[in-house]
């Protein structure tokens, strides 16, 4: 496997294709067809349907240590697939665990997918995954509801590589509850074919000579946390509608007079390589991905600030298998196994020393500034503050009018 | 709905129940009750109304209406069989209804009408609460008007496109009639959605459709129209329009061939032995005649296209919103079911006025 590995031609086509793959689903998971995406996430590889009964005795017993197996529901294409002579975490976690471990890829869509757990976690019913990994904003907002259980976080020493940066965050003050699964940055991404020259600033989104051909995000956290960032707001702390007025203002102008041509999911690469963007918001690890098949298109944090964010673990109240999901997280906190998934996936590894271990298997990527950041970078990148109810709602509603839905 | 339709003429049974009044068991009666009463008892169920216990009683009850009218068949005599017949026919069908058709039906309404107590609340709490329609009609008033603008542009072009196609297959295919027909329903083999997306390759900016039109020099004259803005076609109302006129046209298509087809063509030939040009002949006798063809691909072409949010979401931008993704927004993102059920009505509402007011104009008696 590792002869592979160290062919990185070999990994990076590998990966694009698989790139490739997720950039399709979300796509379509932006049309709201979960049914078509269920049915390509849970045809793929690494996962193991042996243990669909996960959830049989949920509600007798809602903090017990639970049978030796284990249900994790993830974003496609998240983890290394056992491919080739390639053996994937989760095969690697079964064998070393002997827990039967069912790792589905359908969790496609953060708004959709918690409208799809609100009538069960809202009436007191369990769902049926012991982990699922949500983006930061919406374990945030689990926790507050207080529809997720604490972590098992005595049985995780691994815990203990959890980068300082990730402890104790805004969306889980006490770090009792979530796990992060992969990080990374939202900024701006931009193809300097069609932009004619480098750019390093928000306020380079609003430049006339792009009009028609800025893309930004419907994910609300990364947008509006580059305009306010680029307002001089502090993200991280924000807790009022008003912080963000202007910067809603602001968007609401560029939308109308045509600056910004569509706010996307994914499918702005799509748009990104065919030049109908010269420039938008995107995130880091997509970015590094495509690069590599178009040197043309550049990432970067502008000097503003960018957004932080994260796809953390979390148990929905009332999983079972508590036990086996702590094996579990501490096998993915191993700096080994988290550089393989690192390797893969190339988004920023929440542990600490996958850097040294992903040395040992792919020199090059190791060294990739969007995958390790230094201290200047992650100094002017913020992670959103948790917004309390009332505060989110006005946020949602507003920035839901701007994109025109 | 189905009640107020039946196939029996409600004079004949009001005759009959008023004239003989010596009769003390009239089964059209029975049949009617029992119709009726099986349908309230699952909308009542199927909107939650009553629940555990209560429901299985009234589950048992629907049941019996299904017994009770199989017993009154058997023990009856032909007479009264032949009257409870046309109730048992449409006794399926009516229960399939109730449950699936008026019961949501009702949810939706009842929702529309609610308040959510908190904004993740999982039910909302029904309290007349007509506040839900005014911010449909005042917060998407825009949405609506765009999304049955652009249905109604695409409709018309779907016709324009459609019935020459559907007259040269009908009348010029001969036997290549059949590979055309395919030829027009192959594509649509593949998924809509990914149709859809094809578009964005065909129009993207340095796609080869605004290329094309920038070689043969036609952009400023399209821009000048309003089709293009600037060098792009993609992302505006232009594209929207196309898109929902390229998805919808089989369904124009289709429907007014078939009826082309049914046309014997000996009237045209009479119109001819009468003096009449091609062009009138055409006007006086084949348009016409294939009318509920239009009427038909009309309905199938506008009323889902009202709705649709896919083609808006793929080819449109962010000033080009519709009322379908308002709707999916409302109850996926925002969690606010009150509001987008509010929408959802008054969307069908003005459809079915349309449907109404269009079938008075075109007359739906032609229609087979």
């Amino acid at each position: 496997m590792n002869s592979q590995n160290n062919d990185p031609l070999a990994r990076m086509s590998l990966s694009r294709r698989r790139l490739l793959a997720r950039a399709g689903m979300m796509g379509a998971a932006g049309m709201s067809l979960p049914a078509i995406l269920a049915a390509c996430g849970g045809s793929s590889d690494g996962a193991s349907t042996s243990s669909s009964d996960t959830s049989a005795s949920g509600s007798e017993a809602p903090l017990g240590g639970g049978g030796n197996s284990l249900f994790f529901e993830n974003w496609p294409e998240y983890i290394d697939p056992t491919e080739d002579d390639l053996i994937g975490t989760v095969e690697r976690f079964m064998a070393a665990s002997g827990v039967e471990m069912n790792y589905a890829e359908t969790y496609n869509d953060n708004v959709e997918y918690f409208a799809k757990i609100q009538p069960l976690l809202g009436t007191g019913k369990p769902i049926d995954p012991d982990i699922i990994a949500p983006t930061s904003w919406l374990v945030g907002r689990l926790i507050s509801l207080g529809w997720v259980d604490k972590l098992p976080i005595d049985l995780v020493p691994n815990a203990a590589n959890l980068r300082a940066d990730l402890q104790k965050p805004a969306w889980d003050p006490t770090g009792e509850y979530s796990l992060p699964w992969q990080t990374g940055f939202a900024g701006i991404a931009y193809n300097i074919e069609s932009t004619g020259r480098e750019l390093k600033s928000t306020e380079d989104l609003f430049d006339p000579a792009f009009s028609g051909k800025i893309g930004m995000l419907t994910e609300m956290r990364d947008t509006m946390g580059l305009l306010m960032l680029a307002d001089g707001v502090d993200i991280s702390t924000v807790s009022t509608f008003d912080a963000a007025a202007n910067a809603f203002d602001r968007l609401e102008a560029a939308k109308n007079d045509g600056q910004i041509r569509r706010f996307t999911g994914n499918d702005y690469l799509n748009d990104l390589s065919t030049g109908n963007f010269a420039a938008c918001v995107g995130w880091s690890g997509d970015v590094v991905q495509l690069a590599v098949e178009n040197p043309n298109i550049r990432f970067v944090i502008p000097e503003e600030g960018g957004t932080s964010w994260a796809d953390a673990m979390v148990m929905p109240k009332g999983a079972v298998n508590r036990d086996a999901a702590a094996k579990w997280m501490d096998f993915c906190y191993d700096p080994v196994q988290a550089a393989q998934i690192t390797a893969e996936v190339q988004y920023v590894s929440p542990v600490a020393g996958v850097q040294a271990e992903l040395e040992k298997i792919d020199p090059e990527l190791a060294v990739n500034p969007l995958l390790f950041p230094d201290d200047a970078t992650l100094a002017r990148t913020y992670s959103f503050a948790n917004l309390d109810e009332g505060v989110e709602a006005e946020y949602d509603a507003r920035f839901s009018a701007i994109t025109g839905a | 709905m189905t009640i107020s339709e039946p196939t029996l003429d409600p004079h004949s049974s009001r005759d009959e129940s008023t004239a003989p009044a010596r009769r003390s068991f009239d089964p059209e009666r029975l049949g009617l009750g029992l119709l009726l009463l099986a349908g309230a008892l699952l909308v009542v169920v199927g909107t939650g109304m009553v629940t555990g216990a209560l429901a299985t009683l009234a589950l048992a009850l629907t049941l019996g209406t299904v017994v009770a009218l199989i017993g009154a068949a058997v023990l009856g005599g032909p007479e009264v069989r032949r009257k409870l017949a046309p109730y048992g026919l449409l006794k399926p069908g009516m229960l399939w209804l109730a449950l699936f058709y008026l019961a949501p039906l009702v949810t939706l309404l009842r929702n529309s009408l609610s308040t959510l107590p908190s904004r993740f609340a999982v039910k909302a709490d029904f309290d007349w609460n007509f506040g839900n329609y005014s911010t449909a009609f005042t917060d998407f008033g825009g949405q609506f008007q765009r999304g049955f603008g652009y249905a109604a542009v695409a409709t018309v072009l779907t016709i324009v496109l459609g019935y020459p196609l559907a007259y040269v297959i009908a009348f010029r295919g001969g036997k290549y009639r059949g590979l055309l027909l395919g030829l027009i329903i192959i594509p649509f083999f593949t998924s809509y959605l990914i149709r859809t997306i094809a578009w964005q390759s065909l129009l993207a900016d340095t796609g080869p459709i605004p290329s094309a039109l920038n070689d043969l020099g036609l952009q400023p004259v399209l821009n000048a129209m309003g089709i293009m803005d600037g060098d792009k076609i993609l992302n505006t109302p232009a594209a929207v329009i196309g898109g929902l006129t390229y998805n919808f046209l089989p369904f124009m298509a289709l429907p007014i061939y078939v009826s082309l087809e049914k046309i014997n063509l000996n009237l045209v030939d009479a119109a001819k032995d009468l003096y009449s040009g091609s062009v009138r002949a055409f006007f006086k006798v084949i348009f016409p005649l294939s009318l509920p063809g239009v009427f038909a691909g009309t309905l199938l072409t506008f009323i889902p296209a009202s709705g649709d949010f896919v083609n808006q979401q793929y080819l449109g931008n962010p000033n080009t919103s519709v009322i379908g993704q308002s709707i999916q927004n409302q109850f996926l993102v925002q969690n606010n079911l009150p509001v987008a059920s509010a929408m959802s009505f008054v969307l069908m509402l003005i459809i079915t006025v349309f449907v109404i007011i269009y079938s008075r104009f075109f007359g739906t008696d032609d229609l087979t």
